[in-house]
C-alpha cells in the first residue's frame, strides 16, 4: 500500500519535472506553455494581491448554491418518478431530454436572463447537476431487492417501513454516486458560465488571463479549480466509505 | 387441535396448476419436513402458509384461526439469508419486533439471548459481509425466533451452504429446536437432512403438486449425526427417494430440455 502511494507520488513529481523541461527548454516560450513553477508563482502573486481569494469566493458560492439546490431538488425529484408511475411518466421525458441537451450552451441565455451576476452561475450549475442526481436517485429506488422487500413483508412491515427500513439506505450509494458525478459537472458549469460573462470568478480570472495573454494566470486558474475537483471528490469518496461502507469489496 | 391445518389448499399460477387439494394437520411442536422434486410446489406451499402469496383455494388454519397476510406468528426462514447490509447482526436480528414497534429493552434482552443460542455471541455488532454463509443461517434464524412465533417456516435455509456446514446447522437446528420446541415446517430437498430432522416427512408429488406420503420418523431423540448411518435412518431416507426417484427423474429431463 505504501510503496503504491509512492508511485503515484513519484509519477506526479516525474510529470511536474517533464512539464517545466518542456516548457523551460523546449517550447521556451511562457505565451504557449507556462512553466509550474512560473504557475505557482502566479499564485502567489494573485493569492497575496487578494485577488485569488476574491474570484474563488464568487466561483465557490456559484458553485455551492447550484449545487446544494440541485441535489435537493434532484433528490426529491428522484422520489416522485420512483414511487408514482405517473409522476415517472410527466418528468421521464423532460429529465433524460435536458440530461442529455448541452445546457451550458444556454448560459448566455441565463446571463441575459439574470444579469451577469452570480445567479446566472447558478443556474447554470443547477442545471447540470440536477439532471444525474434525479437519474441516480430514481434508479436507486427502483433497484430495491425484491428478495428484500419479500424478507419485511413477512414480518408485516407497511409500505412505508419498507421505504425507510430498505429503499432509502439501498438507495443511498446511487443517490452519492450521482452527487458526486455532478461535482464535476457542477465546476465546469460555473467556469463555462463565467467565460461567457462575469465581474469576477475563476472562469473570469481565466478569461482576462487569455485576453492579456497571461499563461501562468490562466494556468492558475485551471490548477485551483482541478485542485477544488480532486478535493471534493476526495471527500465524497470519504463519505461513501462512512455512510456506505456496506458496498465496499 | 391441531397447531397448523391446511384445508384442501389449491394454488394455480393462471394456467398453471402447482398444488392440488393439500390436506395437512401438524401438532403442535412438531417437526415436520417438506421434501419433492423441484417444481413440486413445495416453497409455494410455504409460502401460502407465511402469507406471502394468497391460496387460490383452500384455508390456513393456525390454531383454529384463518391466517392470511404475513404475521409476527409465523416466522419465515429464508433460502437465501436476506440480511440488510449496513445492519449490524443485532440490528438485523431486532428487525421484527422493531416492525412490530416493540424493540425495547426486553426485546433487546431476548435478542441477546437468542444470538447466543445461536452461536453468534461476540458477532453483535458484526456486518453480514463480515460473516461466513453458516453464520448469515444463523442470523437469519435467529430474526425469526425473535418475533417468538407460534410457527417457525424454513425454506431450504441450508441450501446454499458446502456439505460439512449443512450437517453443522442441521446439529445446531435439532439443539435449539429441542430448547423451545417450536412447531416448524421445513422445506428441503435434501431426503437426508428431511429425515434426520423430523418427526414426519411430507413427501411431495409434482405437477400438480400433491401430498404422495406423510412418513412418520421413529428415530429417538436427541439426534446426533452418526444417526445418518443407522440402517432404520438409511431405510427411511430410501423409502423417500423411490417415492420420489421419478418425479426427480422427469423433472430433471424436463429442466434439461
Amino acid at each position: 500500500m505504501r510503496g503504491l502511494h509512492f508511485a503515484g507520488l513519484l509519477s506526479i513529481v516525474a510529470g511536474l519535472a517533464l512539464w517545466e523541461f518542456l516548457s523551460r527548454v523546449v517550447v521556451a516560450n511562457a505565451l504557449f506553455l507556462a512553466a509550474p513553477t512560473q504557475i505557482f508563482g502566479a499564485i502567489y502573486r494573485l493569492a497575496l494581491g487578494g485577488q485569488l481569494g476574491a474570484h474563488i469566493a464568487i466561483s465557490a458560492a456559484e458553485f455551492a448554491i447550484g449545487y446544494a439546490i440541485a441535489s435537493l431538488l434532484g433528490i426529491a425529484l428522484g422520489f416522485v418518478m420512483a414511487s408514482s408511475e405517473v409522476g415517472k411518466k410527466i418528468l421521464q421525458p423532460w429529465i433524460a431530454g435536458l440530461y442529455a441537451t448541452p445546457t451550458i450552451a444556454l448560459a448566455p441565455l441565463f446571463i441575459l436572463w439574470l444579469g451577469i451576476g452570480i445567479w446566472s452561475k447558478v443556474l447554470v450549475v443547477i442545471f447540470l447537476v440536477l439532471f444525474p442526481v434525479t437519474i441516480n436517485t430514481e434508479a436507486g429506488l427502483r433497484t430495491t431487492s425484491a428478495r428484500l422487500i419479500e424478507m419485511l413483508r413477512s414480518f408485516g412491515a407497511t409500505p412505508r417501513q419498507i421505504f425507510f427500513k430498505l429503499s432509502l439506505p439501498s438507495a443511498l450509494p446511487f443517490i452519492l454516486a450521482g452527487l458526486k458525478l455532478g461535482i464535476g459537472r457542477g465546476l465546469i458549469g460555473v467556469v463555462v458560465a463565467e467565460l461567457f460573462g462575469s465581474r469576477a470568478g475563476l472562469g473570469r480570472l481565466i478569461s482576462q488571463s487569455a485576453d492579456a495573454f497571461n499563461m501562468p494566470e490562466l494556468f492558475a486558474g485551471v490548477v485551483i479549480l482541478a485542485v477544488a475537483g480532486i478535493v471534493l471528490t476526495a471527500g465524497f469518496t470519504w463519505l461513501e466509505r462512512v455512510l456506505v461502507p456496506w458496498t465496499r469489496d | 387441535m391441531a397447531k397448523l391445518s391446511l384445508n384442501a389448499l389449491s394454488k394455480r399460477f393462471g394456467r398453471l396448476e402447482v398444488l392440488r387439494e393439500i390436506n395437512v394437520a401438524i401438532e403442535r411442536g412438531a417437526f415436520i419436513s417438506l421434501v419433492g422434486p423441484s417444481g413440486c410446489g413445495k416453497t409455494t406451499l410455504l409460502r401460502i402458509v407465511a402469507g406471502l402469496e394468497p391460496a387460490t383455494s383452500g384455508a390456513v388454519l393456525l390454531d383454529g384461526r384463518n391466517v392470511g397476510a404475513p404475521g409476527g406468528d409465523r416466522g419465515f426462514v429464508f433460502q437465501s439469508d436476506n440480511l440488510l447490509p449496513w445492519r449490524t447482526v443485532f440490528d438485523n436480528a431486532i428487525i421484527g419486533p422493531e416492525i412490530a414497534g416493540r424493540a425495547g429493552a426486553a426485546a433487546k434482552d431476548r435478542i441477546r439471548q437468542l444470538l447466543r443460542l445461536v452461536g453468534l455471541e461476540g458477532f453483535e455488532n458484526y456486518f453480514p459481509r463480515q460473516l461466513s454463509g453458516g453464520m448469515r443461517q444463523r442470523v437469519n434464524l435467529a430474526r425469526a425466533l425473535a418475533i417468538d412465533p407460534d410457527i417457525l417456516l424454513m425454506d431450504e435455509p441450508f441450501s446454499a451452504l458446502d456439505a460439512q456446514t449443512r450437517e453443522i446447522m442441521q446439529t445446531e437446528l435439532m439443539r435449539i429446536w429441542e430448547e423451545g420446541r417450536k412447531t416448524v415446517l421445513f422445506v428441503t430437498h435434501q431426503i437426508d437432512e428431511a429425515v434426520f430432522l423430523s418427526d414426519r416427512v411430507l413427501v411431495l408429488g409434482r405437477r400438480p403438486g400433491r401430498i404422495r406420503e406423510a412418513i412418520d420418523i421413529a428415530l429417538p431423540r436427541p439426534r446426533a449425526l452418526v444417526v445418518k448411518r443407522a440402517p432404520e435412518f438409511v431405510a427411511y431416507v430410501d423409502r423417500v427417494w423411490r417415492l420420489i426417484e421419478d418425479d426427480v427423474r422427469a423433472s430433471v429431463i424436463e429442466e434439461r430440455a
